[in-house]
């Protein structure tokens, strides 16, 4: 074989496209990358949200009734409602640029570790709700009269492990209902029982940094949250190539 | 496999037979509950086989995403589905312990409350075999349903366990008179055989039917080609 | 079946999706370097084989080796080859140039701006570069995911129904490409179910038929052994 077929015949190796672990953040960083790309592009999507996060909260209102002292007793509670269900929305469509393409196999004919898809569009819901949720916790604090300020960050604190919660396991199953018929039923029945512990320990999180916290149970609930992500984290990471199989 | 099963469903049917009637005649009632108490003959080891029937599920889920057997996949199939028989139980028997007792139909006890989650995640393992028609997506799809939702229960636990003492203690365990003891556990041996009985019989028609499932696939393709 | 010198080699790969048989007891010897069509009536079985040979579908049973790499190394196999689809999995809201990003990212491959728009001039997109691939006609997606197939050079590339949607030029294109391939030591599969255009570049034929490989044979022998093959059938 001639010198340039000995060079096509060589296959481009992870040594030559970076080590294991750049080839991975590369590759995470390309789905970031191109889902942003697409995100700006079609903004509407973006603002929908915001605005049904807002239209939840505020129905919320109507339900609790005029009382402040309920409302700022189960703003907690009910601003996390509002993250759930708008996170909803925004994990169905996770795969939507990918199933617009054609379907996941788009992805998966490209060479590399798969579990950076995964970790890219983790990252990816991530950014989405936690920028959803800078517009929705001021949305509460006015609805439901709560004091944000003081305490703004412990609570980005809790914001941000509940939404990593929420991601971890919602961004795996988002990639399991793709493939399920009746999708729109299926995620949230998937979902949300999953996600009891993690709605617990950001209600309750929240609502002692909001209320106070006699009894010091608010080390509890951290360590909760953390616990779940970390171990959902390394359990969906792992089996995420079993979800993309054919 | 029938004889078994017969032999097996006789005797289910006996130990139940006869633990119920020495949790309902023979063992004395509770001093501070009363009659009521003895549901618990029947509440708790529901309780404990709804378990033990998840960690079933659990362990031919991963059992079956590494050696890709449908045996594994239809025993698991099928341990959920009674499963999601003996919580149901759990879930009605705790319910009506919970009206003459406390005087409401539901409390969020930590044990109670993380059963109707899992009742949740079990009816999801199903909808999710439900809605898929490839043989071996369904199988695949529920396996990971099935891993992730059993590696989810303690989790699930300790968040309401926190959730409902953290503020208040909680309630401590009564010691448990011997002959109570020796009821519960007869009711608990007869309650697991009942699940083996079970398990046994609709894995027998989970194999049926996905023989019947090939049959009407061959016949159709065979339709399709002439 | 160990032969190094063989781009494919498969013994009696067979798949099956759900209770039917998509490929069955498939044997099939590549040697390097030369180009092999797969021709077949719709539905043969021909995408399947493909899409196990670029790695994306696992056989049910069988063994196979692709240039040097087992069936079983998923990764490998992924990065021994390259497959141009019917779909082309390109995403809409992003530009030309923007696609090729990705997949030079996602594999990587070089990915250099002079690379790209080379390649985009190759396939004779350089005109629209920075448009959005939503706005492309089929033809103008079937020549960008060609240029995608170019940005990884690899040893065994695969063109499932490359001349479908593309008029005379981009045939012709095609053709040079595929040449051009073969030149540099590439091996080339084509799937087609219009025989006819490629002729000349083909070396050899595997026929598929429901699901079996019917028979293999050279180019020029095509057309009578299908007639042959056809008519024994009945």
């Amino acid at each position: 074989m001639s010198s340039r077929t000995r060079e096509i015949w060589k296959p481009v190796a992870p040594a030559e496209t970076g080590s294991g672990r750049r080839e991975f953040l590369r590759r995470t960083r390309a789905i970031v990358w191109k889902d942003l790309l697409i995100e700006v592009r079609t903004k509407q999507s973006f603002t929908a949200m915001a605005f049904f996060a807002a239209l939840v909260l505020f129905i919320f209102s109507f339900a609790m009734g005029a009382d402040v002292r309920l409302l700022q007793a189960t703003g907690g509670g009910l601003v996390w409602i509002g993250i759930a269900f708008t996170g909803i929305l925004s994990l169905s469509r996770t795969y939507q640029s990918e199933e617009l393409a054609g379907g996941l196999e788009g992805l998966r004919l490209l060479p590399g570790e798969q579990r950076a898809i995964y970790v890219g569009k983790l990252l990816g819901n991530l950014a989405l709700l936690l920028t959803l949720e800078l517009f929705l916790f001021p949305t509460a604090a006015i609805l439901f009269q709560l004091e944000l300020w003081r305490v703004a960050l412990p609570l980005a604190g809790v914001a941000l492990l509940g939404t990593l919660g929420f991601s971890i396991i919602g961004t795996f199953y988002a990639a399991l209902a793709v493939h399920v018929r009746a999708r729109e039923l299926m995620l949230p029945l998937l979902l949300f029982p999953a996600l009891v512990p993690v709605l617990l320990g950001a209600v309750n999180a929240t609502t002692l940094i909001l209320t106070g916290d006699p009894d010091g149970a608010m080390s509890s609930w951290i360590r909760l949250l953390v616990a779940f992500d970390v171990i959902f984290f390394v359990v969906c990471t792992w089996i995420f190539p079993l979800v993309l199989e054919e | 496999m029938g004889k078994t099963l017969k032999i097996l469903g006789f005797s289910a049917l006996l130990l139940f037979i006869i633990g119920s009637v020495v949790g309902l005649f023979v063992v004395r009632a509770d001093a501070a509950m009363g009659d009521v108490q003895r549901l618990m003959y029947v509440h708790v080891p529901a309780a404990w086989l709804a378990m033990l029937a998840f960690f079933v599920v659990f362990i031919m889920s991963v059992l079956y995403l590494v050696q890709r057997n449908p045996r594994w996949d239809l025993i698991a199939a099928s341990s959920a589905e009674v499963g999601v028989l003996f919580t149901a139980l759990t879930l009605a028997l705790g319910s009506l312990w919970g009206k003459p007792t406390w005087g409401v139909w539901w409390t969020w006890e930590p044990r109670l409350t993380t059963t109707a989650v899992m009742l949740m995640i079990y009816i999801g393992y199903l909808a999710v075999r439900s809605f898929a028609d490839d043989p071996d997506k369904r199988a695949r799809w529920s396996a990971i349903v099935g891993v992730v939702g059993f590696i989810d229960v303690p989790i699930v636990y300790l968040s309401v366990y926190w959730w409902r003492t953290l503020h208040q203690p909680p309630s401590s365990p009564r010691s448990v008179a011997p002959e109570i003891l020796f009821a519960l556990l007869l009711n608990l041996l007869a309650f697991t055989v009942v699940y083996v009985y079970l398990l046994g019989r609709r894995y027998r028609l989970a194999v049926n039917e996905q023989e019947l499932e090939r049959i009407v696939a061959h016949q159709t393709k065979q339709i399709s080609h002439d | 079946m160990n032969s190094p010198n063989l781009a494919v080699s498969l013994r009696g790969i067979s798949r099956r999706f759900g209770w039917f048989w998509a490929l069955r007891d498939v044997d099939l010897d590549v040697p390097p370097g030369t180009s092999l069509l797969l021709a077949g009536p719709n539905g043969a079985g021909k995408t399947t084989l493909l899409r196990i040979l670029a790695g994306v579908l696992a056989p049910s049973r069988g063994e196979g080796r692709l240039a040097g790499a087992g069936l079983n190394d998923n990764d490998g196999i992924r990065r021994r080859s390259a497959l141009l689809t019917t779909r082309g999995y390109l995403y809409d809201e992003l530009t030309a140039l923007e696609n090729l990003r990705f997949v030079s990212l996602m594999c990587g491959s070089d990915t250099s701006p002079a690379t790209s728009a080379g390649i985009l001039d190759r396939v004779g997109l350089a005109s629209v570069a920075d448009r959005r691939v939503g706005a492309f006609s089929s033809g103008m997606r079937k020549r960008l995911a060609l240029g995608a197939l170019l940005m990884r050079p690899v040893p065994v590339v695969m063109m499932d129904e490359p001349f479908a949607s593309l008029d005379d030029h981009g045939r012709a294109l095609v053709d040079d490409i595929v040449e051009e391939m073969l030149a540099a030591g590439q091996t080339v599969f084509l799937a087609s179910h219009q025989i006819g255009d490629s002729l000349r570049l083909i070396g050899r034929v595997a026929f598929i038929d429901r699901g079996r490989l019917a028979f293999t044979c050279a180019a020029d022998e095509l057309s009578e052994r299908r007639y042959a093959y056809f008519e024994d059938r009945e």
